[in-house]
């Protein structure tokens, strides 16, 4: 448990503390003052005069990290030298020269709005100038009498401020607030910046795509070893699993591929979505059992995917999505992940989640915000974000590969949104022509037919306005909806509408 | 080990909390000499002796056996961490986090079944703090290797979670309750949670402290530092909620008893004040206000310029070069309401631009306005829509007739002042 020299003036540490161990005695008596006298024999080879302390710390204090290793070297050459020549007692380390590679300036990045780490939130700044004072090694030579010196003076310091109450209840740590303890450890706002440099902090990128992780490990820890199935059936019906998978009923991916296929035939040609749907989950259930993640497991979630936004199914959906979501992130080849990234934006839309939506913006690589799909639902975003309804219709009605599926399951929402906005500002009528265009309604009776359902049918008005001039001068039928009496018509819809989304399956 | 219990000693002679603390820091300036003034054969052994030593030393004595049996568990936790930290080239932080996990739980134990008392309860914020910050080196060690999660941290949650409880739950008499800890754990708490993206357990703890509001000391008469941070957190838990009077409210107070000199503290409570206020109160930061801090002042002083002058295309280009640090900080989605503002602002020059009494202005002329402003060529439809909104939000009095493509503003206050209404 000999500490090498060099070890023991801070091997491992960026920069050394000024710390000077107390000396072991086992009484609170008069301070010993062998401080900088040179030890006994015994202790030559392992302890180090304190000045020489100082001296590492020094060299530490200001060199650059690149730098260390090199100086390092250069530190543990001069003491060892110093050792093996006897005169490390001798040298007077306070003016002795730093090794070069120290002396070189070092550039001092910090990130000024880190809100994550350290204790930057506790705005009172604990005497920085007296930790520095410590921390230079500046009285290298007194420090063993210091430190019970200090304490002492402090300890009488309390028991006059004892008695102290200024307020109501008086704080129980009042009476130690004027308590320096620099002397003893670095507390303060900068302690975990000191621990950082101390032990070196390397940078880490962190992942957004953590939630997914987390919930996708569940499956792949021991307990759920992979089997290998061997089960030829193509077809399976889903059943959730209750005990360990059966390696039996478990179809391998070879077999896993031949069912894709024909259920890829069997949608074309039936289009018969329970069916498809318990048959998918199955095919799902084998690829976790048997941990299966490559180029076909992402194939098989983005068909079932696409089949599920078909048929509006999102809870669906939305379980296929989280999986591709982690599939992508472990960048397994194919699929389409700037597709889905489009698709998952757009569902945030429909599920009213902020704090997603905005893990998501901050997300998006360069690249992504590139891509049409992507662009496309960030426009809506956008649109759906500043109330421009007219700029989301429009989106909406060219939506690329599924997008519009998804824009369906909150379109309705949009639609009692403008409306109300709509009966609020126009007067006295608006033209019922007006709303089927703005609204991207495929024609007047579908808006008509949207109308009636949300009960405003009533407000539609035909009215007389004479068109042309002079002899051709005639009257025409005007189809208008009476925007002031809808009003609250369309209010109450459009606050029952965005009510709280729940899907089972969210996540 | 001696300079280290002799420590222990005289803080108890002294009641003093911090130099308690400092026994169990990682920045203790004695830790080498520690982890090397034992091994982990002695180390139960040579800890209680030290102890006991100190305790009989002199009058009067710190604790009887049990006591001393303790803090022997805490020190020898502290030993554990400090061997992992200093006896070997690379520290594996996984140890040493188990090692911190150890010394925190012997730490809530002292308090909850040793009477440890109020005095020292800076030893249990300087455990609970070193934990998590050593579950986070723990945790980016882990994910270095690939690994993505945060279990380490979220274990060191739930101890805190747990010293939280043995703070607030105390019955004792008010003058010797931990309840006086309790800020500083939840402030913790906040820390651990939005690091850990787990925001609704922070509302778990509030909802905790609700209910124990009677019995807390009142939220003022604890430490400057805890209540600004406390303040500064529920005003940021309100602004995620879109509870913007609420996170008005609490962010206000944290940067009014902000210390002066706590830049970056301030900087912090306005990353979120400046949105909040834009919303509650439609009101714009001054130069004033954001000249002590150039790196707010670069992102939010041009914008509020754009705002105010109605400078559409001025706003977009500024909002998207600020959007990577507007989006880590969660505030893009709320700073992009400001558009509706600069659009009011705009139409409101087109209205005072047509002169003082008129009331009837051509949507064409806030068309003109739009298009000129952003740089765009926008249609008459989605002119008609910006207007709708307004009028909708009420922030433009008045209505639009289609018929003759026209707006008609109310013939007083049509364009309502920002801090009055919403």
């Amino acid at each position: 448990m000999t500490t090498p020299p060099w070890r023991a003036a801070g091997g491992t540490a960026v920069q050394r503390p000024g710390f000077h161990p107390v000396a072991v005695r086992k009484t609170l008596g008069k301070a010993s003052t062998q401080a900088s006298q040179p030890p006994t024999q015994a202790a030559r080879r392992t302890q180090f005069p304190d000045a020489l302390k100082a001296y590492v710390a020094r060299t530490f204090e200001h060199c650059p990290s690149e730098n260390k290793s090199e100086v390092e070297v250069a530190l543990k050459k001069i003491i060892t030298e110093a050792f093996e020549n006897q005169t490390v007692w001798s040298i007077d380390w306070a003016t002795h020269p730093l090794p070069t590679a120290a002396r070189r300036a070092s550039v001092d990045s910090s990130d000024m709005m880190d809100i994550s780490s350290g204790d930057e939130a506790s705005p009172i700044s604990q005497q920085p100038s007296v930790n520095k004072l410590n921390k230079l090694g500046k009285a290298p030579n007194n420090t063993n009498n210091n430190v019970n010196n200090n304490k002492r003076k402090l300890g009488s310091r309390i028991t006059s401020e004892r008695n102290e109450s200024d307020r109501e209840v008086s704080r129980p740590d009042k009476r130690s607030k004027k308590l320096n303890t620099s002397d003893y450890s670095y507390e303060g706002p900068d302690a975990f910046k000191r621990l950082d440099r101390k032990y070196k902090r390397h940078q880490t990128t962190k992942n957004v795509f953590s939630q997914y992780h987390s919930m996708h490990s569940a499956l792949d820890s021991p307990a759920f070893a992979p089997i290998v199935g061997r089960s030829t059936t193509l077809e399976k019906r889903y059943l959730r699993l209750t005990s360990a998978p059966d390696p039996a009923t478990v179809r391998p991916q070879h077999v896993l591929e031949k069912t894709l296929e024909l259920l890829k035939t069997k949608w074309k040609a039936e289009n018969n979505y329970s069916y498809i749907c318990d048959q998918f989950k199955s095919l799902r259930q084998d690829l976790t059992v048997q941990h299966l993640k490559n180029d076909f497991t992402v194939n098989v979630y983005e068909i079932h995917a696409r089949i599920a936004l078909e048929k509006g199914d999102l809870g669906e959906y939305n379980q296929c999505q989280s999986q591709l979501a982690n599939l992508y992130s472990e960048r397994i080849p194919g699929g389409h992940p700037h597709e889905f990234k489009a698709y998952r934006i757009l569902y945030l839309l429909y599920t009213c989640n902020r704090s997603d939506m905005n893990d998501i913006l901050a997300s998006l690589t360069p690249a992504e915000k590139q891509d049409r799909a992507i662009l496309h639902a960030l426009a809506v975003r956008g649109a759906v974000a500043s109330g421009n309804f007219h700029r989301f219709f429009r989106l909406y009605l060219d939506a690329p590969n599924m997008g519009g599926y998804l824009m369906d399951s909150f379109i309705d929402r949009q639609r009692l949104a403008a409306l109300s906005a709509i009966c609020k500002s126009y007067r006295p009528d608006v033209p019922f022509r007006h709303i089927t265009e703005e609204l991207g309604f495929e024609n007047d009776a579908e808006c008509e037919a949207f109308l009636v359902k949300h009960n405003a049918g009533q407000f539609i008005k035909t009215k007389q306005t004479t068109k042309g001039e002079g002899d051709e001068q005639q009257m025409v039928d005007k189809v208008t909806l009476e925007t002031q009496k809808a009003m609250t018509t369309f209010e109450a819809a459009k606050a029952a509408a965005f009510k709280k989304v729940d899907i089972k399956g969210q996540i | 080990m001696e300079s280290l219990i002799r420590a222990w000693r005289l803080a108890h002679v002294e009641e003093n909390g911090k130099l308690l603390a400092s026994t169990i820091s990682l920045t203790n300036t004695d830790l080498e000499e520690f982890a090397y003034s034992t091994n982990s054969a002695r180390v139960a052994e040579d800890i209680f002796r030290a102890l006991e030593y100190e305790n009989n030393s002199a009058r009067p004595k710190i604790t009887n056996k049990n006591g001393l049996e303790a803090w022997a568990e805490v020190y020898v936790a502290f030993w554990k961490v400090s061997q992992s930290l200093e006896r070997y080239d690379e520290v594996e932080w996984g140890q040493v986090f188990t090692g911190m996990k150890d010394l925190t739980q012997a730490v809530i134990r002292g308090f909850q079944n040793s009477g440890w008392e109020v005095w020292a309860l800076e030893v249990l914020y300087t455990a609970c703090k070193y934990l998590r910050y050593v579950a986070i080196r723990a945790d980016e060690a882990k994910r270095a290797e690939g690994e993505d999660a945060w279990k380490q941290l979220e274990e060191a949650a739930r101890i805190i979670n747990r010293a939280f409880n043995v703070c607030l739950n105390d019955r004792a008499e008010l003058a010797q309750s931990r309840k006086w800890g309790t800020y500083y754990i939840i402030n913790l708490l906040f820390k651990t949670y939005f690091k850990l993206n787990a925001i609704t357990l922070s509302k778990n703890i509030l909802k905790a402290l609700v209910a124990n509001t009677t019995e807390m000391p009142d939220l003022l008469s604890f430490r400057t530092s805890d209540i600004v941070t406390f303040k500064y957190y529920c005003g940021v838990i309100a602004f995620l909620d879109e509870d913007y009077f609420k996170a008005e409210e609490h962010l206000e107070m944290a940067y009014k008893l902000c210390h002066k000199d706590a830049q970056k503290n301030k900087e912090l409570i306005l990353t979120y004040l400046i949105p909040t206020k834009l919303l509650t109160r439609r009101q714009l930061p001054s130069a004033t206000l954001l000249k002590p801090h150039p790196s707010l002042e670069a992102l939010f002083l041009p914008l509020a310029r754009c705002i105010k002058d109605g400078d559409l295309r001025g706003y977009d280009e500024y909002l998207a070069k600020g959007e990577d640090w507007f989006v880590k900080k969660r505030i893009f989605l709320t700073l992009e309401r400001g558009r509706d503002i600069t659009l009011r602002n705009l139409f409101r020059k087109v209205y005072l631009a047509a002169g003082e009494s008129k009331t009837r202005i051509p949507v064409d002329h806030f068309r003109a306005a739009v298009s000129w402003k952003s740089g765009v060529d926008v249609e008459t439809e989605e002119v008609e829509c910006f207007l709708a909104n307004m009028m909708y939000k009420g922030y433009i009095k008045g209505y639009i007739s289609r018929e003759r493509g026209m707006v008609v503003l109310s013939g007083t206050n049509a364009f309502p002042n920002p801090s009055n209404t919403s």
